[in-house]
């Protein structure tokens, strides 16, 4: 019976009234992380869109005690609170950094290397809008080539950061990309990062309704199509070495992932073109790592 | 209790030791690494529990100490100069986040350009960061002071600095008493509080706050750091009942019927002490006021013991353009409208890490005694 | 903004978001709405197709066949006779191709006569007594949906057997005697009266109208048209309606070896392929061309297959008849795309002369109401007995449905017209009607754009299997093999579900502010809870098959 798509286990961790933009794919991700991390949890998030899902306060959207960071330090302040559970005696609470890609890939990123080098015993977890989304929309190092940020009007004139692959060479544990649109997936990573020892990081493609001109219902769809169009494969690596590929490119043409996107708005044929030799190239390397 | 050669860097890793703190980021800087070594030779021999984290930079170093301390346990970090700039932005957070951090803080010049000496100035920018601030004149005072400041940081929920210079204390050799481990288990409670990161609370910390919860905030920052003078001179009290060692939160040395005190912090009252002990031997009234705790300004103590004295020289290894020497601008502040209060040279000696030696000072108390004094900081070498 | 008059708060939290209205926030909020599936808007007969395939999907085989059975009490006729135009509209159809509704009712309703499951219990009353004339299937499904409301029924029928069309004119090859009989049998035994053997003519019509509350016409089209050329008596120019009523009476007529058909819709099909079966040479003569022929698709690519001559797009001019044989002069026509609606009006293609030789002549090129029998007491208009949008004629309390009032002649219309007679008749006697349809009227149905087929991996359609021609053409065995369970199974997992609800809860799952809740009380359904939907519509964009919808929220 192919009735249900999705069987999501879930504690009830995750509230109603945050004050997410209607639609938003971030909450949505929230909603799947902390539910399935479940109870025994501490949450660490920077300045981000994160921090206003967190709630308003005196009031919290997160049944778990979440520590409001700085930009530049998740993972080092995510990294403190674990080493002080385990002297405490509570090692099995989880810690988990949620961070978007402002503090992930640019600000964040010296932390964040230094807690995979040592190895920490954290999961970190980066919302990935690719952009400065709470502050207005500014382009990251996450920002895909061409895009319109306010601050790259023209598009911006280099490529994504490919912080996947940066920490998969970490060589850490766990390393994983997921996104919206295939739920069960998302779940299921967080999941099984639940369940493993050491440094931990998972990437999730967030499409920012506002950020990307994006319709209000529409942002699981877009997340289906970068993946379909081999923009953003789904994947899982271990100890730096041994890869695994959940859902790759079906071949789409990119021009429909990026015709739905108004900060793709100002293209020119060519440069869809151009894109779509980018992402050709890039799909054919890359699927070399899967053959085994 | 045991009694070794040591250097102020060591004789605080001690203090560190004795104090049990359970999670210990470090990153190293000339001239505070030998702390962060030796608590690393501690931990690896087995007889101090804490978990070292190895971090990237002060700045991560600072941001784990934060929330390993507001999930609860005791934490202490070191730095110096240019680390403790970077941990600008975390000194603030810490003391919003009214975590009792300890930190010791090695004085060295601030860049640019580069140089590795004697000079408060890196600690005493941060004078407006929150945290209470202790300056040590020698090894032993180091070590006491580090466990008088995990108790009253602890007492009034404010992170703590303590201060020694470079190369002056953290590396010159001095004979140092090592309390045993039961003395300061008996001086410092365990470290317990009721607000803190914990799956059994669930209350979350550090979201946006409105205006008028800031307000409050910052107030009750205030009142704690008023607080803190007394518990200074409580912890104070009580370890100088376990131990015989006290320092009161300012000292005072031969003061009585002097015509000029001499105001300084750290190791120069040691000079100070030295020269003051040649003038009052060829009869000039002269005496030391040191000011070991910084912040808070012990404003009330200060304003008694100066109050009718003629003057006041202030001898200030330190310097901020605008500002002058640190101790010379507090001091003006707090003996504002003292009706009978003294005039006050501020003398800019020794920053950079030039050498005062007890013959200069001499020298500059004679200028004091004789000149007028002026508002802003002097130059003398 | 709150005055500040207490003791300074810890800035810790202290308590949930959960206590906001975020439901203030929004400008549209989602329904869960059942709305009809295209298939069901489709269906003549109004079947609610969504609903049996999922019962069927399930594994609830006899619930599936209940609920055709509301609608329908002939699902093995239909499913081996029905134009389909439910595949036709399917939304599946735009994707990777038409659920295969029509086979997999077959295979539903034969599972029911295997099993022998009867009919639901009819209603009590007998309160209306009501005479239908004519037990084809527009007749049969009138009585069925009257009896069913508890109308004392009687049927009056001039051949010795029930059927009409099914018994008398579809051939077995494609609709078997047995099952017609089986499922006609399974529908009297509701207690439906019945009288064979009887012609009913104006005067029997003022005697019923004093017995019956009510009466429905329903006596077909019987009365076979014939061209100019072939009227008049020939005993090699046979009229097709007459020669497969033969045929399914087991009197077989005699043919020359060499026949010729004219006509183009499915009785002519029909009857070429049943003389196909009788050993002959079969050649078919239309006025339309192939792509614009009446018969289904499936039906001239059948008899192309079984070695049928097809010659599309062409008229007799002119026959001769020479030692027993026909010679036609023949020429190619197009039709004017001019004519109106319903006339055929073939122009000459000049040049295009042929000659043709045959043995026997059958036409099939229309046929019309026998009316002589009412046209004198009853409205009749273009040569069909004239009713309104419910079936009624110009007669207080007579009703009409089928061939005898429509020119769409296909057996699911005829089905469905039986029905709202029904309901018309019921509404004239009790003066109300019943009702029967599930509730998703009134709405437009579920369009392709609002089917999300992430959900739906590509599988595809399996048609029914078809026996070898060389071998079918030998007998009137069924060409067209049913589904095997197996095949039902996965074949019915395609069915989108368009507008009905599976619970799938993709809209739960989807929600970024859980606005969504599972009740279970009283069946298994969803709220939104009002005070926290944002109305970003993520819910309705994720449900696979467009049951839920966004509705304006009018401030």
């Amino acid at each position: 019976m192919i009735n249900v798509a999705y069987e999501i286990a879930e504690e009830k961790i995750f509230c109603s009234g945050h004050h997410a933009c209607p639609g938003c794919n971030a909450a949505l991700a929230f909603r799947y992380i902390v539910n399935t991390l479940g109870k025994d949890t501490i949450a660490v998030v920077p300045p981000s869109c994160g921090a206003i899902i967190s709630g308003p306060q005196p009031l919290s959207s997160m049944r778990i005690p979440v520590y409001q960071t700085t930009l530049e330090a998740s993972a080092a302040s995510a990294a403190g609170i674990k080493r002080a559970l385990k002297t405490q005696g509570k090692d099995h609470v989880h810690v988990v950094a949620i961070a978007g890609d402002g503090g992930t890939y640019d600000i964040g990123f010296q932390s964040l290397s230094s807690a995979a080098e040592r190895n920490e015993d954290i999961i970190y977890i980066c919302l990935d809008n690719e952009g400065y989304m709470n502050t207005g929309a500014q382009k990251s190092s996450s920002t895909p080539y061409l895009a319109y940020t306010t601050s790259t009007p023209g598009g911006k004139p280099t490529a994504k950061k490919n912080v996947a692959e940066i920490m998969a060479a970490h060589r850490i544990p766990y390393m994983a990309t997921a996104t919206t649109g295939y739920l069960d997936d998302l779940a299921n990573k967080v999941r099984k990062a639940k369940d493993i020892r050491g440094m931990r990081f998972i990437v999730i493609l967030i499409p920012c309704l506002d950020g990307w001109g994006v319709a209000d219902h529409e942002g699981a769809k877009i997340s289906r199509l970068a993946v379909q169009t081999g923009v953003f494969p789904l994947y899982e690596v271990e100890y730096g070495t041994k890869y695994t590929l959940n859902y790759g490119s079906q071949g789409i043409p990119v021009a429909a992932y990026i015709n739905r996107q108004k900060r793709y708005r100002h293209l020119s044929p060519e440069q869809i073109d151009e894109i779509q030799q980018v992402v050709d190239a890039d799909w054919e390397n890359f699927k070399a790592k899967f053959t085994t | 209790m045991t009694r070794m050669l040591l250097n102020g860097n060591h004789a605080a890793a001690h203090g560190v030791r004795l104090a049990h703190p359970k999670v210990v980021p470090v990153y190293p800087i000339t001239p505070q690494t030998p702390i962060l070594e030796k608590i690393s030779e501690f931990q690896l021999q087995g007889i101090m529990d804490a978990d070292l984290m190895t971090m990237e930079s002060e700045h991560s170093a600072m941001a784990a100490c934060i929330t390993a301390s507001l999930t609860g346990v005791r934490v202490f970090t070191a730095t110096a100069s240019q680390g403790l700039m970077l941990m600008h932005e975390m000194l603030h957070y810490a003391s919003g986040a009214q975590t009792p951090i300890v930190m010791c803080n090695v004085n060295r010049t601030i860049g640019s350009p580069w140089g590795f000496w004697p000079d408060q100035t890196d600690s005493l920018a941060q004078r407006d960061t929150g945290w209470i601030q202790y300056y040590c004149e020698s090894a032993q005072e180091s070590l006491d002071t580090v466990l008088q400041a995990y108790w009253v940081a602890e007492k009034v929920l404010l992170p703590a600095m303590v201060m020694h210079e470079a190369f002056y204390v953290s590396h010159a050799l001095e004979i140092v008493d090592i309390p045993s481990q039961e003395i300061a288990d008996a001086y410092l409670p365990p470290f317990n509080p009721p607000h803190r990161l914990d799956p059994e609370i669930g209350a979350s910390w550090g979201n946006v706050v409105d205006q008028d919860m800031f307000n409050r905030h910052r107030e009750t920052l205030g009142n704690s750091m008023e607080a803190a003078v007394e518990a200074a001179l409580e912890a104070d009290k009580l370890w100088k009942k376990l131990t015989g060692r006290g320092y009161g939160v300012i000292e005072t040395y031969r003061c009585e019927g002097a015509e000029l005190i001499i105001a300084t912090t750290g190791s120069m009252a040691g000079t100070v002490r030295e020269a003051v002990d040649q003038m009052r031997d060829h009869g000039v009234a002269v005496g030391l006021l040191k000011v070991k705790l910084f912040r808070p300004f012990p404003v009330d103590l200060v304003r008694r013991t100066l109050d009718g004295v003629p003057k006041v020289m202030v001898l200030d290894r330190n310097f901020a353009p605008g500002t002058g020497g640190f101790l010379h601008h507090e001091l003006k502040a707090a003996l504002y409208g003292l009706q009978n209060g003294p005039v006050i040279h501020g003398y800019l000696a020794g920053v950079g890490g030039t050498n005062v030696p007890p013959v200069k000072i001499t020298g500059l108390a004679q200028e004091a005694l004789e000149e007028e004094p002026t508002v802003l900081s002097v130059w003398k070498g | 903004m709150q005055v500040s008059t207490k003791k300074n708060p810890p800035v810790w939290t202290t308590g949930w978001t959960d206590i906001l209205n975020t439901g203030t926030w929004r400008s549209a909020v989602p329904e869960h709405q059942n709305r009809p599936s295209p298939c069901q808007a489709a269906c003549p007969l109004g079947g609610e197709i969504a609903v049996w395939l999922q019962q069927a999907r399930e594994g609830r085989y006899q619930a599936a066949w209940l609920t055709l059975a509301v609608n329908n009490p002939f699902p093995s006729v239909t499913g081996r006779v029905c134009h389909h135009p439910c595949e036709g509209s399917c939304n599946r159809g735009e994707y990777d191709g038409a659920v295969t509704i029509n086979a997999l009712e077959q295979f539903i309703a034969d599972l029911a006569l295997q099993e022998g499951w009867t009919l639901p219990s009819p209603a009590d009353g007998r309160d209306i007594r009501v005479a239908v004339i004519g037990g084809g299937p527009a007749g049969l499904s009138c009585a069925y949906q009257l009896r069913m409301r508890g109308a004392d029924v009687t049927v009056f029928e001039a051949h010795p057997e029930l059927g009409g069309v099914l018994r008398y004119g579809i051939p077995g090859y494609r609709l078997p005697k047995e099952i017609v009989a089986r499922e006609i049998q399974r529908l009297l035994a509701t207690g439906i009266k019945i009288q064979t053997n009887t012609i009913i003519s104006e005067q029997n019509l003022a005697e019923l109208e004093k017995d019956y509350s009510a009466i429905c016409i329903a006596t077909g089209a019987p009365k076979a048209k014939l061209p100019p050329q072939f009227s008049g008596d020939d005993p090699g120019v046979l009229n097709g309606l007459q020669f497969l009523l033969d045929v399914n009476r087991d009197h077989i007529p005699s043919l020359g070896q060499h026949v010729l058909v004219i006509g183009g819709g499915s009785v002519a099909m029909d009857v070429a392929r049943t003389a196909r079966r009788l050993g002959k040479q079969v050649q078919v003569l239309a006025l339309e061309d192939r792509q614009s022929l009446p018969a289904q698709v499936e039906e001239v690519r059948e008899a192309l297959e079984e070695g049928i001559v097809l010659l599309d797009g062409a008229m007799v001019q002119e026959k001769v008849k020479q030692n027993n044989r026909f010679k036609l002069t023949c020429n190619k026509v197009v039709l004017d795309s001019a004519a109106p609606a319903g006339v055929l009006k073939p122009i000459v293609k000049p040049g295009t002369e042929f000659q043709l030789v045959t043995d026997t002549v059958i036409v099939a090129v229309g046929q019309d109401p026998e009316l002589a029998g009412f046209s004198a007491s009853l409205p009749v208009k273009n040569d069909l007995l004239e009713i309104d949008d419910n079936q009624a004629t110009g007669r207080a309390g007579i009703f009409a449905c089928g061939d005898v009032a429509s020119t769409e002649r296909y057996v699911s219309m005829a089905i469905g017209g039986g029905k709202r007679a029904a309901r018309s008749i019921e509404a004239f006697c009790r003066g109300r009607s019943s009702a029967d349809d599930g509730g998703a009227v009134g709405t437009e149905p579920v369009p392709c754009q609002e089917i999300n087929t992430f959900y739906f991996p590509m599988t595809p359609r399996k048609e029914k299997e078809t026996i070898d021609p060389e071998l079918r053409r030998q007998d009137f065995r069924e060409v067209k093999l049913a589904f095997s369970a197996a095949d039902a199974r996965i074949q019915a997992e395609r069915c989108f579900s368009c507008g009905h609800c599976l619970q799938c809860d993709n809209c739960y799952y989807y929600c970024p502010d859980l606005a969504i809740v599972k009740d279970s009380m009283p069946e298994p359904s969803y709220s939104i809870l009002d005070q926290y939907c944002k109305g970003c519509g993520l819910c309705v964009e994720e449900c696979p098959r467009g049951a839920i919808m966004l509705k304006e929220v009018k401030r």
